[in-house]
């Protein structure tokens, strides 16, 4: 997907679509108020109170207690001779930041200490699958379903909360997306949602002069088969035209927000991007991979392996932050990050850790009751204290936090659907 | 915080109907709206798998039909099936096993295997030495010299050559090797036993020649002890970090969750830590030797799978190192595996989700020939299993070497075709996860746009590097230039609708290259050419 130039080669379309949007909705006099990135591009429509949500995953099971750690507790230290954040009261260069009396957060993510000091953002620790499973790929299908050793469910958790929720923009062509290599499981279920690994190369390649005929021809022959694959064929060509109305090489973010060069970086700016744009995109879901740290983990190395994950992970999310949720207008979004486990307490024999079970979780927004680490009955990471003598327990399912997100912050009571034979308790998330 | 969830547990239909509607927040369609839509939808579903049957020749199918839908979940389940219409379209049963034991239908293929028969053709291919590849071995040969080389070699040459020849040889062979079920196998175990380059570099050119390609039509337990004996493998889950208490599982597990026993083959954690153990001083040596280190092996006592391996005098001989090669010769060969490789096998050759009764016959053959690859290809790939299988989906790689197999270019290079395939998603050895490419549509239908392009891209290509010619298509009527195309992409077999709707593309006449070019990327775009 490199041919297509959305914002140089193409004047003839442009034009006609600066026509349409101006001949629409919001007139002229609105026209001259869009930002320069976003030139075509209808805002009208009656705001909505819920919220878009933006769902991470954080792929290959990652260290919570690398990111956010137990820095008074002497077994972390104890059980990681070579790899513990050091305190954050200590002298080392590679120290971790208090959150509070009892967490630190790893140096490697301190960028996301002002938006924990402004309150939008909870982390969640202990959190994760009650199933013990310690297989990446069951472990990812029980979070993404929302349901453990289900073979009969195949949707999303995502995905069924957008097939039993009205959307928000009854005209949007597009609902949901994955700035994924692939339909991520998270959204499957979901109508009118595509993987879309570049929105901003996302087009019909080939002659200009003929792409209408067979873009047309293509609608005509999609049209004609089974959903499975003519559906998403369809929301493509119909995404097409709206993604060309938004210059994201363009896109300016606000509040000084750098956006890391990195593929979730520039996936989160595509996010914020998509947002602000207001297409009636209500749920986007991102990848980041690294977190399978079995060996030569770093976590508190500038540099390291873990550490330059947790970098652009943490320096993404800020810059997110700044960007939508308080720079000049804070928008109505939710952003959750969890992965499919955590790794041992005690590290193996390279400088690693092994598959464990309890990791935690970020929750950030501006209904997020947030600059707090939620715990449940935390206790020493004494051997005895550990499930099979070996991981943190998971003593908050990750579902409690899903739940309360989909109910407080995006208006869908349908949580039996979504979360089937299951009864949440509620954590307080949410505002 | 004084909240209260609504929690909503009604998961049967008829629960769901009788529940009163939900008054939720604005914008929350009601519980009833839903469940009504889905049943509808459930509905629809099982009425063209009714079709379906009548359309096989009114035999019921066998494929097993799901439970009566009662509630949501299994709903959305069936809605993600894939099609049944195509069947009434493919009848040849020899089109639809080289749709099946090939990376894509020639119009010489397909003579050639009418002319030889369904069993003939089939056996053939389920012995690659008798077929003649000469040819191609050639090209391979002079084109991607590093392909031959030792480890030591490999390691002082240009590694972004090692990368891409390897990546470029995958294409080639799959596109013009005639030994095209020995291809698909090699694409079936690359997943099997994914290793991603990124991670063990040019170690990944010795497994694919080592492991992979010199197994892929042999013994299972021949090829999965390969692959333990692979460097690359080593490297990849990290068994070269595990040593005598400071162990590494990664490889212990995987080896059981994804190479052998799968996930619920009835292992537990316990196991998992045991056979690291077992294996520790399984490592790598030099510029990538497997190499069996004494120093660092765990002589005490373990137990795996219920199997006891007793403790051994610390020692300098092989001893250590056979403990952890008998327990892979019985993972090899245990029914858990048999069973796991029978489903895979099948659904990757077959369906995507294949009864218990064809799954059971694959497994019987495993367990009677000991793993026999192409014996279990047999079982799988009978004339009735495959007129009565539902049209799979065709991932990047798959539909990218069909597309140039149909187009049949002059080739002195795949570079084009490699850049496609990474633009549309799967970059040759970049999987990063163990479990490889997934096999399932509903995670690459949605990347139809990048597909779209590639195939405009690849029809246009005129360079001397890699020359689709286009004037075979160029007919005197626009109904005889579409019906050069449907032959030549097709093997003839596509809806008379989709033929008048190609030419009327063409019309008033293919004359113009420029278009028939543009007619040509339509038809590999389009929905019939995604199948297989």
């Amino acid at each position: 997907m490199s041919q297509h130039v959305h914002d140089t080669g193409c004047e003839e379309y442009n034009t006609l679509t600066r026509r349409a949007f101006v001949g629409a909705a919001a007139g002229v006099a609105a026209a001259a108020t869009l930002p320069a990135w976003l030139p075509k591009v209808v805002l009208a429509q009656s705001a909505s109170s819920r919220d878009i949500i933006v769902s991470v995953f954080l792929r290959g099971g990652s260290d919570g207690l690398s990111m956010v750690y137990p820095f008074t507790d002497t077994n972390y230290y104890t059980g990681r001779p070579t790899i513990a954040i050091p305190r954050p009261d200590s002298n080392s260069a590679t120290r971790g930041i208090a959150l509070n009396g009892q967490f630190g957060i790893s140096a490697a993510m301190s960028s996301l200490v002002p938006a924990y000091q402004a309150g939008n953002l909870l982390v969640v620790h202990g959190a994760g699958l009650v199933d013990n499973t310690r297989s990446h790929f069951d472990a990812q299908r029980f979070i993404e379903v929302g349901k453990a050793r289900d073979p009969n469910l195949v949707s999303g958790w995502l995905g069924r909360h957008l097939a039993t929720s009205t959307p928000m923009r009854s005209n949007a062509p597009l609902r949901a997306l994955g700035l994924t290599q692939g339909m991520p499981r998270t959204l499957v279920g979901a109508p009118k949602s595509l993987p879309i690994p570049n929105p901003a190369g996302f087009g019909l390649g080939g002659s200009t002069t003929t792409r209408t005929e067979r873009s047309a021809w293509l609608r005509g022959d999609y049209e004609a088969v089974d959903t499975s694959i003519g559906a998403p064929a369809l929301d493509a060509l119909n995404t097409v035209t709206l993604l060309n109305n938004i210059n994201f090489n363009g896109y300016v973010p606000s509040g000084g927000a750098v956006y890391p060069n990195t593929g979730f970086g520039r996936g989160m700016r595509s996010a914020a991007a998509l947002i602000k744009a207001d297409i009636g995109i209500e749920a986007l879901q991102l990848d980041i991979g690294g977190w399978d740290t079995h060996s030569g983990q770093a976590p508190a190395v500038v540099n390291g392996n873990m550490a330059r994950t947790m970098t652009d992970l943490a320096q993404s999310l800020a810059a997110f932050h700044a960007d939508a949720l308080t720079g000049g207008v804070s928008y109505n979004v939710t952003v959750v990050v969890l992965s499919e486990f955590g790794r041992n307490v005690r590290e193996n024999g390279s400088q690693g850790t092994d598959h464990g079970r309890g990791s935690c979780m970020f929750v950030m927004g501006p209904g997020i009751a947030g600059g707090r680490v939620m715990t449940n009955n935390w206790v020493p990471l004494a051997r005895e204290n550990l499930e099979s003598g070996q991981d943190l327990r998971v003593t908050i399912d990750h579902r409690d936090i899903l739940s309360e997100i989909v109910s407080r912050r995006l208006g869908n009571t349908n949580l039996g659907v979504i979360f089937p034979s299951y009864v949440p308790t509620v954590r307080g998330v949410t505002l | 915080m004084g909240v209260t969830l609504e929690h909503d547990e009604v998961h049967g239909a008829e629960q769901g109907l009788a529940t009163a509607e939900v008054s939720g927040e604005a914008g929350v369609s009601s519980r009833r709206k839903f469940f009504v839509t889905a049943a509808a939808a459930a509905m629809v579903i099982g009425g063209a798998k009714e079709a379906r049957a009548q359309a096989v020749g009114g035999r019921r199918a066998r494929r097993k039909l799901p439970e009566p839908v009662r509630g949501v979940s299994l709903a959305l389940a069936s809605a993600a099936a894939p099609p049944d219409a195509q069947l009434a379209v493919w009848r040849d049963p020899v089109g639809r096993l080289l749709r099946r034991a090939t990376l894509g239908i020639t119009k010489e293929e397909l003579t050639r295997a009418k002319a030889l028969g369904f069993s003939k053709y089939l056996e053939e291919q389920l012995r690659p030495s008798t077929i003649d590849d000469r040819e191609v071995a050639a090209f391979v040969a002079t084109n991607y010299p590093t392909l031959k080389m030792t480890p030591e070699e490999l390691y002082g040459a240009d590694q972004g050559k090692v990368s891409t020849e390897l990546q470029e040889s995958t294409i080639y062979r799959a596109a013009f090797s005639k030994r095209q079920l020995y291809e698909r196998m090699v694409e079936f175990w690359s997943d099997h036993f994914n290793i991603d380059r990124e991670k063990v570099g040019y170690l990944k050119t010795t497994d694919d020649r080592d492991v992979i390609r010199k197994h892929a039509l042999g013994k299972f337990p021949t090829l999965l002890k390969a692959s333990a004996h692979s460097a690359a493998m080593m490297r990849y889950l990290d068994q070269t970090d595990s040593r005598r208490g400071n162990i590494n599982e990664n490889y212990a597990r995987e080896i059981m969750e994804l190479h052998s026993v799968g996930v619920d083959g009835g292992y537990t954690q316990q196991d998992v830590n045991e056979l690291a153990r077992v294996l520790t001083g399984w490592t790598v040596s030099g510029r990538g030797i497997f190499t069996y280190d004494a120093q660092i092996h765990d002589f005490g006592p373990k137990s795996v799978l219920g199997k006891t391996v007793p403790a051994t005098a610390v020692g300098k001989g092989l001893a250590g190192k056979n403990e952890a090669d008998a327990i892979i010769d019985a993972l090899a060969l245990h029914p858990k595996t048999a069973h796991y490789i029978a489903i895979k096998m099948t659904k990757f050759l077959l369906q995507y989700d294949p009864t218990d009764a064809m799954v059971a016959a694959v497994e019987a053959e495993f367990t009677k020939t000991k793993g026999d690859i192409p014996s279990m290809i047999r079982v799988i790939l009978t004339e009735q299993n495959l007129m009565g299988a539902p049209v799979k989906y065709k991932r990047p790689f798959h539909w990218a070497v069909s597309s140039v197999r149909a187009l049949g270019p002059s080739v002195t290079s795949v570079s084009v075709v490699r850049g496609l395939v990474d633009n549309m998603g799967q970059s040759l050895f970049a999987w990063d996860t163990p479990d490889g490419y997934p096999d399932k549509m509903e995670f690459w239908s949605g990347l139809v746009l990048a597909r779209w392009n590639a195939a405009n891209s690849i029809a246009g290509q005129t360079a001397a590097t890699f020359n689709f010619n286009v004037t075979p298509f160029v007919g005197t009527t626009a109904e005889t230039g579409a019906d050069l195309i449907v032959e030549r992409l097709f093997g003839g077999e596509v809806p008379e609708s989709f033929r008048t709707r190609l030419a009327d593309f063409l019309r008033p006449a293919p004359t113009n290259t420029a278009r028939v070019r543009e007619a040509v990327g339509l038809a590999l775009s389009s929905s019939q050419f995604q199948w297989y």
